[in-house]
């Protein structure tokens, strides 16, 4: 049968009830390459890695590696067959040193309750893995006071501890990393696939495809979809976005609106707090979205917080509906009309052991109740109209946020925003970790949403800044470069929240 | 949770109150006799009152240790004031009036310093303890009591109730009403949930954990109002009983409903005294009682603990398991 792939995935069945969530899926996978696996939430991806780690078992199918059969019926079984897995968000210990979590619960070659822990040996034994794999990383520091990209490291050489590790799985790498730190774990990967390695990478970020990648493969509705070459795909001027929707899908930016004369309802001016951002100043109105693009650590998460109360400014004013206020706690400004749909929508954004009604009604629990009392038939119907609203999807309102996806933990959130009836809606980073059917959706809601309010999108992805918002800036090291603009465009609002370059 | 989970739920509680009390009764028939079942509801009131306070503050995800302290000092103001002769009500509002404080105390150092739970209400707890033996060197006091009318709280009935146990369910209507009812009890909820979330919801975090700690200061002191009714006497190692059945009751209320709930805590009163109140018709050793409420504690706890549950949970096949 010719020369086979290196990792070579045929016929993978995998049901989970009535779910076909795998249907007969093939996957090959060379040494010494980066395959990209693209696809909405639920698309298959996460199963197929599930069941290369052997966290899932298959229902059918074959498994070879290097041409041996491999069964993979338990994660022990598929590290003994090389492949080695980094988590989303790797669970690291932060007081240990990068090279004591790389070995941890590996300290000793000889076991025996009594045998010390002996530092030295295993900075050795980090220097060796260092030597295989040279990358420029101090892993003698504690993990907490490394650099996420630093840290994203520590737990691919923890996975890559053991000699025969062959194949490597990336799962979402980079959502927690910034656009300088991204270049850095490229290189890293690079440097990996120069050894020989065979690595396999999920990503929601198609660009990043085009930068890292050798080959993609789409999966959709549990079906491999396509596979491609990068060079080919750019080459024939192939659509990743077509891949993964079911329907052709366009631009997933609603159409800019053409409103100029809204009136002013939100004004910041000469916001500044020591040491995160500076004479910030903009005025959002009603009909439009105002686009603020920075990158992490640029200052607009601390920006975003205190225009909401939960920081208070040093100096400049925030006027609101043409009167100056001032928020000592979100209370007010949700009280007074602001409600921010937060960067992060787990530990901000959410109960997530509380069902849909909860979180919907709970930023305004006045209009949730009656003389103190809760109206639960009422509540219910609300959120049944706004989990239709923002497409819920499964529209299951006693199911805790738990047990939905990103994109759909985010529509609830959007979903309580509705409820608070708000003047002015801050998003920050509104599609992180949200893919891209309910992306389009979100960015539909913010656009219906400007209608009565203002609306202003606060984000570290660019081009998610350049093409919901109508008027744009990008803010640099805390400071804003120029003022928000409609002529704006993407490329200078790149290099502008890149370089702190003015147009 | 859906009304159909709840009454599945409560079908199942009701299913191991009749093989609990089955057991019993074909051990001992005087089990299910109208004498035992009073003495059964009276040993709920103490420790359901005081299970109900403790509530809150499992549902806000702290702590209070301090609350058996709490109520000895309580119990001994009460004593104190109506041995000086103090009309009855003023008696016992000085009493609830400690709980009271008490718990705005721990509450404040809680939510506003950020001192921890455990170690804070512990120091508390001894606090209230020593200030309890500031009236009598530590005596115990029941001067004036059988005059002053405190035993007619015991002893009375009304709509045909022992008046203790109309005073559980008055308490826990109260408690439902507040906790499952109220926007307040979505506040209590969204705290211990997710603090930060719910601090950007616009709750009042840091009021809602005071208010926690003050109820469960204020039921831990109504509670020990309903025991020294029933004993006739104020002394200053009153509280100390409270601490396990009430942690106990709580505990395995959330076991049995899935979270903490006013309804949850009274099921678990229920069960607690059930098989207290069996074992001594079993003529079991009082001592052992602490042992039995321990070994039902580490239980429910074990059932609660989202890490057990969710192994549990992993050994039955993943047919319901969400598609990544």
């Amino acid at each position: 049968m010719g020369a086979e792939s290196f990792l070579a995935m045929r016929g993978i069945d995998k049901r989970f009830g009535d779910v076909r969530a795998l249907n007969d899926v093939d996957f090959e996978l060379e040494a010494g390459e980066i395959h990209a696996l693209l696809g909405v939430n639920g698309a298959g991806k996460s199963t197929l890695i599930k069941i290369l780690s052997g966290v899932y078992s298959k229902d059918a199918g074959s498994i070879r590696i290097d041409g041996e059969e491999f069964a993979l019926g338990s994660p022990r079984a598929a590290i003994e067959a090389g492949i080695a897995v980094v988590q989303q968000h790797p669970e690291l210990v932060g007081d240990l040193t990068g090279a004591e979590n790389i070995f941890l619960g590996q300290e000793h070659r000889r076991s025996g309750l009594f045998s010390p822990v002996n530092g030295q040996d295993i900075r050795r034994r980090a220097a060796a893995l260092l030597e295989r794999f040279p990358i420029d990383v101090d892993l003698d520091r504690a993990v907490d006071d490394m650099p996420a990209v630093d840290r994203e490291i520590v737990a691919i050489l923890h996975a890559l501890r053991l000699e025969n590790a062959r194949i490597l799985i990336l799962d979402e790498p980079t959502s927690t990393l910034t656009e300088r730190e991204k270049e850095s774990l490229f290189e890293m990967m690079q440097t990996l696939k120069a050894q020989g390695l065979a690595i396999i990478y999920i990503t929601h970020h198609l660009d990043e495809v085009f930068e890292i990648a050798d080959r993609f493969t789409v999966f959709r509705g549990g079906r491999r979809v396509a596979t491609h070459g990068v060079a080919e795909a750019q080459r024939e001027g192939i659509s990743i976005p077509n891949l993964m929707l079911d329907s052709v899908a366009g631009d997933i930016f609603p159409p800019r609106s053409d409103r100029v004369d809204g009136e002013v309802v939100f004004e910041a001016r000469d916001l500044s707090r020591q040491g995160e951002f500076e004479d910030v100043s903009f005025s959002a109105r009603k009909g439009e979205i105002l686009g603020i693009f920075g990158l992490v650590g640029s200052g607009v998460d601390e920006l975003s917080k205190a225009l909401f109360g939960v920081l208070r400014p040093d100096s400049g004013e925030l006027h609101l509906n043409g009167r100056r206020v001032r928020f000592r706690s979100p209370a007010q400004a949700l009280k007074a009309g602001i409600f921010l749909v937060p960067g992060d929508r787990r530990t901000e954004g959410l109960s997530m052991d509380e069902n849909v009604i909860f979180n919907t009604t709970v930023a305004n629990l006045g209009r949730a109740s009656l003389g103190g009392f809760m109206r639960f038939g009422r509540n219910r119907r609300d959120s049944g109209a706004l989990a239709e609203r923002v497409d819920l999807q499964p529209r299951k309102l006693d199911r805790p946020l738990r047990g939905y996806s990103g994109g759909n933990q985010q529509k609830v959130v959007i979903a309580k925003g509705l409820y608070r009836e708000a003047d002015v809606y801050i998003f920050v980073e509104p599609t992180v970790g949200v893919d891209i059917g309910a992306r389009a959706k979100i960015y539909t809601l913010m656009r219906e949403l400007s209608d009565r309010a203002a609306v202003i999108v606060i984000s570290s992805d660019c081009d998610e800044v350049f093409g919901v918002a109508d008027r744009t800036v990008a803010l640099y090291k805390g400071a804003p470069i120029g003022a928000p603009s409609r002529e704006i465009t993407r490329d200078h609002l790149l290099h502008a929240g890149i370089m702190g370059e003015a147009v | 949770m859906t009304t159909n989970t709840l009454f599945i739920r409560i079908l199942a509680f009701g299913a191991i109150v009749a093989i609990i009390a089955g057991l019993f009764w074909s051990q001992n028939p005087a089990f299910l006799s109208t004498g035992n079942i009073r003495a059964l509801m009276r040993h709920m009131s103490v420790n359901g009152v005081a299970a109900l306070g403790l509530t809150f503050v499992i549902v806000v995800r702290h702590f209070d240790l301090s609350f058996p302290g709490v109520a000895s000092f309580g119990a001994m103001t009460m004593g104190w004031l109506i041995a000086g002769g103090q009309p009855l009500w003023m008696a016992i509002s000085g009493g609830l009036a400690v709980g009271l404080l008490f718990g705005i105390f721990n509450g404040i150092a809680v939510a506003r310093f950020k001192l921890p739970d455990i170690v804070t209400t512990i120091a508390t707890g001894g606090l209230a303890i020593g200030f309890s033996y500031f009236y009598s060197n530590g005596t115990s006091i029941s001067r004036n009591f059988f005059m002053s009318g405190l035993l007619d709280i015991n002893d009375g009935r009304f709509l045909g109730l022992d008046r203790p146990f109309a005073i559980l369910l008055g308490a826990a209507l109260i408690g439902i009403l507040i906790l499952n009812a109220s926007r307040f009890g979505r506040a209590f909820y969204a705290t211990g949930e997710n603090e930060t979330a719910a601090w950007y919801s616009g709750v009042p975090v840091n009021a809602m954990v005071v208010a926690a700690f003050a109820l469960c200061g204020l039921c831990a002191c109504l509670s020990v109002v309903l025991l020294v009714a029933s004993s006739g006497a104020a002394n200053v190692s009153a509280g100390t009983q409270l601490l396990m059945p009430a942690f106990a009751a709580v505990y395995l209320g959330a076991a049995l409903f899935g979270r903490p709930s006013v309804l949850a805590t009274l099921a678990g009163t229920m069960l607690m005294s059930l098989m207290l109140n069996g074992f001594t018709l079993l003529a079991i050793p009082y001592y052992y009682s602490d042992a039995i409420v321990s070994t039902v504690l580490i239980l429910a706890i074990t059932c609660f603990d989202p890490r057990i549950s969710g192994a549990l949970r992993r050994l039955i096949p993943a047919r319901k398991e969400k598609l990544a």
